[in-house]
């Protein structure tokens, strides 16, 4: 019988039957996979609260034709923190929900992972909850291959500015190159926040101050990479970010 | 097929309905083919009857067969009291236990951003607009103890308290007939915050 033994953050559930779930997570073993919690959609269910979103938990998890079942499960921490305030629930959403696109099944992403973990403790208790967003997308751009290359004009190779940012190319176009369409006016104040972000990920971020400007431009920068793996248009958490901090 | 078209078009419907599969499909079907011509009648007019005069209550947005819905024609039930449920199904669930005797309001679901509902998908502006009219004291927030229906509660607690109501959320805690070393630590943990005194 192949069995799954591993620690798990759960990204999202979807009801399935009369009384079960679908559960899809992110396992530090085995990357993403999904798996059937039988009966847990009862409230006498064992696995009810184990299986809901945002939720860290040790699984056994028994390897089925399509998806996993749940065997055991111990739960090893909730964020129950993230539902108390609506921005940061949406925003811990719009993670669980990149990282669930990002991912495909069954490849092993350990370091997506700890990053997931990082983040949603950290948005737990950073009074910044888009500043969080920024961090968590730099850094899994970066696991995920696709880091933006911002020391030099990706044409050119001229280090000074000012630039602007080319999705297509990766990174930086500097005013003397052709302007591709796909490109966009990009901050200095941005590429120095950036870097930061990409050098130090969440140590410290507690000190890392962004204005609305750079909020926007790292974020249109993360989105532009995004585009290279899915269709960005089509993520529905984002929807909510876009239209405003939730009151 | 090795059916005539018409026995074949009846699995097929059977095989529409949720956690239904072929075999079962067949079995209804055949089952079908042994009741008495008048059964099989009023079996399809219930079905075309329910489809066609079932429509959402004006009130609560639950499920009707006029303007208002059983519940809300009701005179006797208290109207002051009114309990905040996801689906017309959890009413038929309050209403099983024979306590209750408020109104309620359907929200049509929980506030989840990665499946693309938020507040604007759900029926709160219509509960807004019945707690403006001044009649309702309390409102018990009934939502499912997940993380949407959790954050949902959250979400109206704050947008009902500032209209001077009361806000109230049922209870979490330990099942009855249930043991003790199978809970789990977050069912555990809401017991033990709402404990009381005997």
């Amino acid at each position: 019988m192949k069995e799954l033994r591993s620690q798990a953050i759960v990204l999202r559930t979807m009801p399935l039957g009369e009384a079960d779930k679908l559960v899809t997570m992110l396992t530090r073993e085995a990357g993403k996979v999904k798996a059937v919690a039988r009966g847990s959609r009862k409230t006498k269910s064992k696995f009810s609260a184990l299986v809901e979103p945002l939720t860290l938990g040790s699984f056994l998890l028994h390897a089925g034709k399509t998806f996993y079942t749940f065997i055991q499960g111990e739960l090893l921490k909730s964020y129950t923190g993230l539902q108390h305030d609506l921005e940061r629930f949406v925003h811990a959403q719009y993670f669980c929900e990149i990282c669930d696109r990002c991912l495909p099944e069954g490849e092993p992403a350990e370091a997506v992972f700890h990053l997931l973990l990082t983040a949603l403790e950290t948005l737990e208790v950073d009074p910044h909850p888009a500043r969080v967003a920024r961090c968590f997308e730099l850094n899994l751009l970066e696991e995920l291959g696709l880091k933006p290359a911002l020391d030099a004009c990706r044409i050119c190779g001229k280090s000074g500015g000012p630039f602007r940012f080319d999705p297509l190319e990766g990174g930086l176009v500097c005013a003397e190159c052709p302007r591709p369409a796909s490109s966009f006016p990009v901050s200095a104040a941005s590429l120095a926040v950036m870097k930061r972000l990409l050098a130090y990920g969440f140590q410290k971020l507690s000190v890392c101050l962004l204005s609305p400007q750079s909020q926007s431009e790292i974020h249109q920068v993360c989105l532009g990479l995004f585009q290279h793996i899915f269709d960005v248009r089509s993520l529905r958490s984002l929807q909510f970010l876009k239209a405003g901090k939730p009151s | 097929m090795f059916y005539p078209e018409s026995i074949a078009r009846l699995i097929e419907s059977f095989r529409k309905l949720p956690g239904v599969g072929p075999k079962t499909a067949q079995r209804l079907a055949f089952f079908v083919l042994t009741l008495p011509r008048e059964e099989v009648v009023s079996m399809a007019r219930a079905l075309v009857d329910a489809k066609d005069k079932t429509r959402y209550c004006r009130e609560c947005g639950s499920f009707s067969d006029g303007e208002l819905c059983l519940i809300c024609r009701d005179q006797r039930r208290d109207r002051s009291l009114l309990c905040v449920v996801q689906d017309p199904r959890d009413i038929l669930a309050m209403e099983r236990m024979r306590e209750y005797k408020g109104l309620y309001h359907v929200l049509g679901g929980a506030i989840s951003p990665i499946d693309g509902v938020g507040p604007e998908q759900l029926r709160i502006r219509e509960l807004l607009q019945r707690l403006q009219k001044g009649r309702v004291k309390e409102v018990i927030l009934a939502t499912n103890p997940t993380v949407e229906g959790e954050a949902t509660a959250l979400y109206l607690a704050r947008v009902i308290k500032p209209l001077g109501i009361r806000v109230t959320r049922l209870a979490h805690g330990l099942p009855m007939g249930g043991d003790l070393e199978y809970a789990d630590e977050v069912t555990l943990s809401r017991a033990l915050e709402g404990r009381r005194e005997l």
